[in-house]
């Protein structure tokens, strides 16, 4: 069992896009406690060259275009600070891609926890994108790598298992993913690849 | 006639962990007797004790009762992390303020709350810092199961692991259990450096006795070889473990019975004075009188017990206590306090070790921790570093 390691929030900067209220300088304390810095705006907020690494922002008076940036597409954790629970503000608070809530009145406890449950909740979900990225471009260049197999298994008059295992250790010496590799992949390589192939079978 | 002010002591006095919360209880007792008793101040501390019996299902009514039916504003009490957990939403709802004097976990800061036990940068960290470069990197973890033992054991694995060494077991019991014979199975099996014990009550107490069985016939669990280290054991509890199993064992806390500071010895003159010597003075009763005089000094100075005027007088100032000198930070609600390790001397309490006497500021989400630096710290310690830390702490014989 490896060892949690203390969450810790020192030095991080916050921005709680929400009018000024007690609500609001009970979250500022607990999170100067925390170590963080945080500055109060509402609404007009601009994102600068520095973002903040958290975003707190209020649930029930947000709207579309408080954010400067694409609609559910967050470049920082996002912390929704609710007294409604009316549907619709919920359905608006889930299309931002909000990372964690806080019930308000905000009390002294649950800050840190949701703090903690929100950076971690972005960081898996930024982990899933771009994973689901990279599964997306290698299906998309399926019919690619099928054309290149095809390819080799015509010229060559090879079986299909033969002829992806010549594909993959080419890409392999040229350093190059399968997709990659099949795109260029021409018929004058092809041919050149499959002799190469039959001259070490040969060799062996 | 001086204006009465009721406040709340809400300590078990019977059932488990009994013998803490009545230190706890004689100790702010003690301390009201001797405000009540003194014309500085224009009031009479009332007394409204409140004994939950070690059953978690009444802290709350009894809290509620407190606040509704007593007229209390302030609540002393609470030992475990749990009952405190439990009155803290009737505290918020009321607005009252609890006082909470025992040493936890931390990883909370409440407005309703004023913290005057340590939390981990105040025990656990500086209690490993001196163990390991003494006994070695290899830890045995054990608890109570609940959030004390869990975190605290949690911190512990992050810095045994942050410099390089190892948990060669961690085993829970649920409360009341004395079925220890399986951590012992396996601290023999296992051969760790030393153990941490968050254990509590009779579960505790059993390690201690079966770990001392267990060195009759093997040496290894003998406490100069493998000692059991702990945050929470204190005076109150050597007699019910037993003096010979307790013996040679080691405990952190911000006082022992045996610190001959003169603050100390005053203040034990007049405990001997109102109680027989015999009798040991634990950090719970001594955390129980300073609370009560850090409460009765800012109700002086705020002359109301409002919670918000008795805080706004309880920061920025220095309060002179059995402990030495303490402070209320008002950004954390947590108190400053020092630390000393103690080995236990049976009969004779705890021989003070190298430690540190002036008070440490809490940081009870341990935002100013590094571990790299712990492990620097302890990996590199050798003899010219422990000299230069020794030249400011006071050792006592």
């Amino acid at each position: 069992m490896s060892a949690f390691r203390t969450p810790n929030f020192r030095g991080y900067k916050a921005t709680i896009l929400h009018r000024h209220d007690d609500n609001i300088r009970r979250l500022e304390r607990h999170l100067d406690r925390l170590g963080v810095e945080s500055t109060v705006i509402w609404p007009d907020f601009k994102i600068d060259d520095t973002p903040p690494d958290v975003i707190f922002f209020d649930g029930d008076n947000g709207y579309d275009g408080l954010f400067p940036w694409a609609k559910g597409c967050p470049p920082v954790p996002l912390i929704a600070l609710i007294s409604s629970e009316a549907p619709g503000r919920l359905e608006w608070m889930l299309s931002q891609e909000t990372s964690a809530h806080l019930i308000k009145p905000i009390q002294s406890s649950g800050v840190f926890s949701t703090l903690v449950i929100a950076c971690a909740n972005y960081e898996k979900r930024q982990e899933q994108l771009i994973r689901i990225d990279t599964l997306e471009k290698r299906i998309s260049s399926r019919p690619v790598v099928f054309r290149a197999l095809l390819l080799i298994m015509e010229c060559g008059h090879l079986q299909d298992e033969a002829a992806f295992a010549i594909l993959r250790s080419a890409a392999m010496n040229n350093r190059q993913s399968i997709e990659d590799f099949a795109s260029t992949l021409s018929h004058s390589q092809a041919v050149s690849l499959i002799n190469d192939f039959s001259a070490d079978k040969g060799m062996a | 006639m001086n204006r009465e002010i009721a406040v709340g002591l809400l300590y078990s006095t019977t059932g488990a962990y009994n013998l803490i919360g009545q230190d706890c209880l004689d100790g702010a007792l003690m301390a009201m007797d001797e405000i009540n008793a003194n014309s500085r101040y224009a009031f009479n501390f009332t007394p409204k004790i409140a004994n939950p019996g070690g059953n978690i299902n009444e802290y709350q009514r009894l809290t509620e009762k407190l606040l509704r039916e007593e007229d209390c504003q302030q609540i002393i009490g609470t030992v475990t992390s749990i009952s405190r957990k439990e009155v803290t939403p009737i505290i918020e709802k009321h607005d009252g303020l609890l006082w909470y004097t025992a040493p936890y976990e931390g990883f909370e800061c409440c407005e309703n709350i004023i913290y005057t036990g340590a939390c981990p940068n105040q025990h656990i960290v500086p209690m490993f810092k001196q163990v390991i470069p003494e006994f070695g990197k290899k830890v045995y973890l054990t608890g109570t199961n609940y959030v004390w033992g869990w975190e605290v054991n949690r911190i512990a694995r992050e810095l045994i692991t942050s410099c390089g060494g190892e948990v060669t077991g961690e085993n829970y019991l649920p409360f009341h259990s004395t079925d220890v014979e399986r951590m012992i199975e396996t601290i023999r099996e296992t051969r760790p450096s030393f153990i941490l014990n968050n254990l509590i009550d009779s579960s505790s107490y059993a390690l201690y006795r079966a770990f001392y069985s267990a060195g009759k016939t093997d040496d290894f669990f003998r406490p100069e070889n493998c000692p059991i280290i702990s945050c929470n054991i204190t005076e109150c509890e050597l007699e019910k473990i037993g003096y010979d199993a307790a013996e040679g064992h080691l405990s952190i806390s911000p006082y022992f019975e045996n610190l001959n500071t003169t603050e100390n010895l005053n203040f034990l003159k007049k405990v001997y004075k109102k109680r027989s010597k015999e009798k040991p003075v634990s950090a719970f009763f001594v955390n129980g009188y300073a609370t009560t005089y850090y409460l009765a000094e800012a109700i002086k100075d705020a002359q109301t017990d409002n919670i918000e005027a008795v805080k706004k007088e309880l920061f920025n100032r220095k309060f002179q206590t059995p402990l030495g000198e303490t402070e209320i930070s008002e950004k954390t609600l947590h108190t400053a306090l020092p630390y000393y390790i103690g080995r236990i001397k049976s009969r004779d309490g705890f021989e003070i070790l190298p430690s540190r006497p002036q008070a440490i500021t809490a940081d009870p989400y341990l935002v100013n921790f590094e571990s790299s630096l712990f492990a620097k710290t302890v990996n590199n310690f050798d003899s010219a570093s422990s000299s230069i830390e020794a030249s400011h702490l006071k050792v006592v014989k």
